[in-house]
């Protein structure tokens, strides 16, 4: 399974993914321009959190056994069968937000205006996720979590101090800097 | 008298069950399983019923499983369980027939708890408990016709129903007998905001009375009396005043403790071959505390693990058990963190915007219940901090703040000391 990876040591917290999830995934527009001027406002489906000291965007991991896909009340959120991803189903949502509540990470968004909970799907259909096309200082990378078992030690030792490798599921966000 | 034996048998096709017979049949493709249910139709989501039956959700959206979808399971719809016997690894079903189990799962949910003046179960025409979905297609028929309405019970279910049929355009009354609605999750304090709200919809909210008289004409609801006796004229009564676990079946099992049906964590009765799951159980903890977390994910959850310990030398624990549930109130966003326990400390703080408030409800230093409204934002993030029991002490007050980020309080500590130490540790790789 393909997941996005973002690195603390290179985001600046300047949030261009943000703008341009928003405008790829969210707007009718697709430009920057169209988008900023459309109602509802299109939102992002990733959020770079943090402050000045240290940021970092964060988007859903996609979870082995994703505590959300449980929670959903009406079959909206669903495992994508080919890419694994985890997705919202938006004709299906009901806007009850359990599954907000239900993301340890707190990455599903509630979308009141369009009545629907906002999530990364990692671009899924797309040759690559809108956020990391356009990183400016490539802290956001896709990487094949299969090819991590085959990594050298060195690269696997840069893996670990990657926010988002863990898809266990369970806790808050993993910054282990061991191994 | 001729009795068949599955190697799982499981009571109930409702989230529990029918998660529990997939997670099963994936996990032991060759055991032969069973599941019965006492309704004809199952695979759908109990929790649409309010929007179902008040039109606003259509029925295709209803189901998540339909009769013909291979299951690789074999089901009896429309027959329910009558009697166990633990001896005989023995079920007697409603149909006559006997059929026996190696492992058992019980996930036959609640039935609806029906006011005195209904104790021996008759109802007039026009009354109806919200339950099943039976009886939410005879709502739908029913309402069009019968739009003076009303709702006993102001908990989640009569709240969310109430609120669908006045987007309706249906008269509602909706009658709570605590002094404010949703009493067994919010504080007065945090019902406020959202009983006004309600109000504002059209609903006559009626708290500190019940119903305790129903007046007919030819069997039909005409009129409810409240307990100040006034009469309410009404065409319709629904009734959302809660469920209790059908348990009535297992009397004579010995599974029984008082009225509740307790499971480990493992969700192994005290028999270790019979498992039991959703809204038909009470879980004890390992330190001997009782939870019911009758909410839709934790039948999920507790149904995929039962299924997926059913055949294991030890059962596995349910991943957490929690009873927090969220509820959109047209357009009013509320979490429920928990109720209001006994003796827990209430924090909480205002928010400039009157339809946004915050509260807590502390133990030590561990929030243990609460409610998030009009806000909601970094509520995954402090479920599951709740869930794990950590200390947020001093932290308190920063999660009652207003929040437009997801989790910035959680993670910015956290993330700085991790830039620091990878800072720290390229220079040690440098040197
Ligand atoms: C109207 C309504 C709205 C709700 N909204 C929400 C919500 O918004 N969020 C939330 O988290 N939860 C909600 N809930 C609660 C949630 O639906 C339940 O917690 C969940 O469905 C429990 O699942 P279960 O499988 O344990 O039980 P059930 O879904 O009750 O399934 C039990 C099944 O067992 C069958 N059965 C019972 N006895 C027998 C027997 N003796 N023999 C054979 N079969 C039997 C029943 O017919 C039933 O099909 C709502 C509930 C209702 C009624
Ligand atoms: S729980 Fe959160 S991180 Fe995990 S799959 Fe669901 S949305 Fe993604
Ligand atoms: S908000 Fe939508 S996706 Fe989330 S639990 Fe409710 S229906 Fe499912």
């Amino acid at each position: 399974m393909k997941v996005i990876v973002a690195r603390v040591d290179r985001c600046t917290g300047c949030r261009t993914c943000e703008l341009y999830c928003a405008t790829e995934r969210g707007s009718e527009g697709r430009t920057l321009l169209q988008a900023v001027q459309e109602t509802p406002v299109p939102q992002p489906r990733l959020r770079v959190e943090g402050g000045p000291d240290a940021s970092l965007p964060v988007q859903c991991r996609h979870c082995v056994e994703a505590p959300c896909l449980d929670a959903c009340l009406t079959g909206a959120l669903v495992r994508d069968e080919t890419h694994g991803m985890v997705h919202v189903k938006e004709d299906r949502c009901i806007a009850c937000w359990t599954c907000v509540m239900f993301c340890p990470y707190g990455v599903i968004f509630p979308w009141p205006d369009r009545k629907f909970a906002l999530k990364c799907d990692r671009c899924m259909h797309m040759e690559t996720p809108a956020c990391v096309d356009v990183c400016p200082t490539r802290a956001l990378e896709v990487i094949d979590l299969a090819e991590l078992d085959g990594v050298s030690a060195e690269k696997r030792k840069a893996a670990a101090t990657l926010a988002i490798a863990a898809t266990d599921g369970e806790g808050v966000v993993h910054l282990d800097l061991a191994g | 008298m001729t009795v068949t034996t599955y190697d799982l048998v499981i009571v109930g096709g409702g989230a529990a069950g029918l998660n529990a017979a997939a997670a099963a049949r994936a996990r032991f493709p060759g055991k032969r399983v069973l599941l019965i249910d006492g309704e004809e139709e199952i695979g759908y989501y109990r929790t649409l019923l309010p929007m179902f039956m008040t039109g606003v959700m259509p029925e295709e959206k209803l189901f998540f499983q339909r009769p013909d979808d291979p299951v690789g399971y074999e089901t009896r719809l429309g027959v329910r369980a009558l009697a166990l016997d633990r001896e005989q690894n023995h079920l007697s079903l409603g149909n006559g027939e006997v059929v026996g189990y190696e492992r058992l799962i019980l996930a036959q949910g609640g039935r609806p708890i029906l006011p005195p003046m209904f104790a021996d179960r008759r109802l007039p025409a026009g009354s109806f408990p919200v339950r099943s979905l039976a009886v939410a297609r005879r709502i739908k028929d029913w309402l069009p016709e019968h739009r003076r309405i009303v709702v006993l019970g102001g908990g989640l279910v009569g709240s969310k129903t109430s609120v669908f049929l006045a987007m309706g355009g249906c008269q509602v009354t909706l009658v709570e007998k605590e002094p404010h609605i949703l009493p067994t999750v919010l504080s007065e304090r945090t019902a406020a905001p959202l009983q006004r709200h309600i109000a504002n919809l059209g609903i006559d909210i009626r708290v500190n009375t019940t119903i305790d008289e129903i007046e007919t004409d030819g069997n039909k609801v005409t009129r409810a009396r409240l307990s100040t006796g006034e009469w309410l004229p009404c065409e319709t009564l629904l009734i959302g005043i809660g469920g209790t676990p059908d348990i009535g079946f297992l009397a004579d099992s010995d599974l029984i403790d008082g009225e509740e049906l307790v499971v480990n964590p493992g969700l192994q009765t005290r028999d270790p071959n019979i498992f039991a799951i959703g809204d038909a159980v009470t879980i004890e903890t390992a330190e001997g505390e009782h939870h019911q977390p009758w909410t839709w994910p934790q039948a999920v959850s507790q149904g995929k693990r039962a299924g997926d310990n059913a055949f294991r030398p030890s059962a596995a624990p349910v991943p957490r058990v929690t009873r927090v549930n969220a509820q959109n109130i047209s357009g009013i966003p509320l979490m429920i963190l928990g109720g209001p326990g006994v003796g827990s400390e209430v924090v909480s703080r205002p928010d400039p915007d009157p339809g946004v408030w915050r509260e807590f409800f502390m133990e030590a230093d561990r929030i243990v219940g609460g409610a998030l409204v009009g806000d909601i934002a970094g509520a995954g993030p402090l479920h599951f901090r709740m869930a794990n029991g950590e200390a947020v002490g001093g932290e308190a007050p920063q999660h009652l703040q207003r929040r437009t980020r997801a989790f910035a309080a959680e993670s910015w500590g956290r993330l700085a000391r991790a830039r620091r130490a990878r800072r720290f540790a390229m220079e040690g790789e440098r040197a």
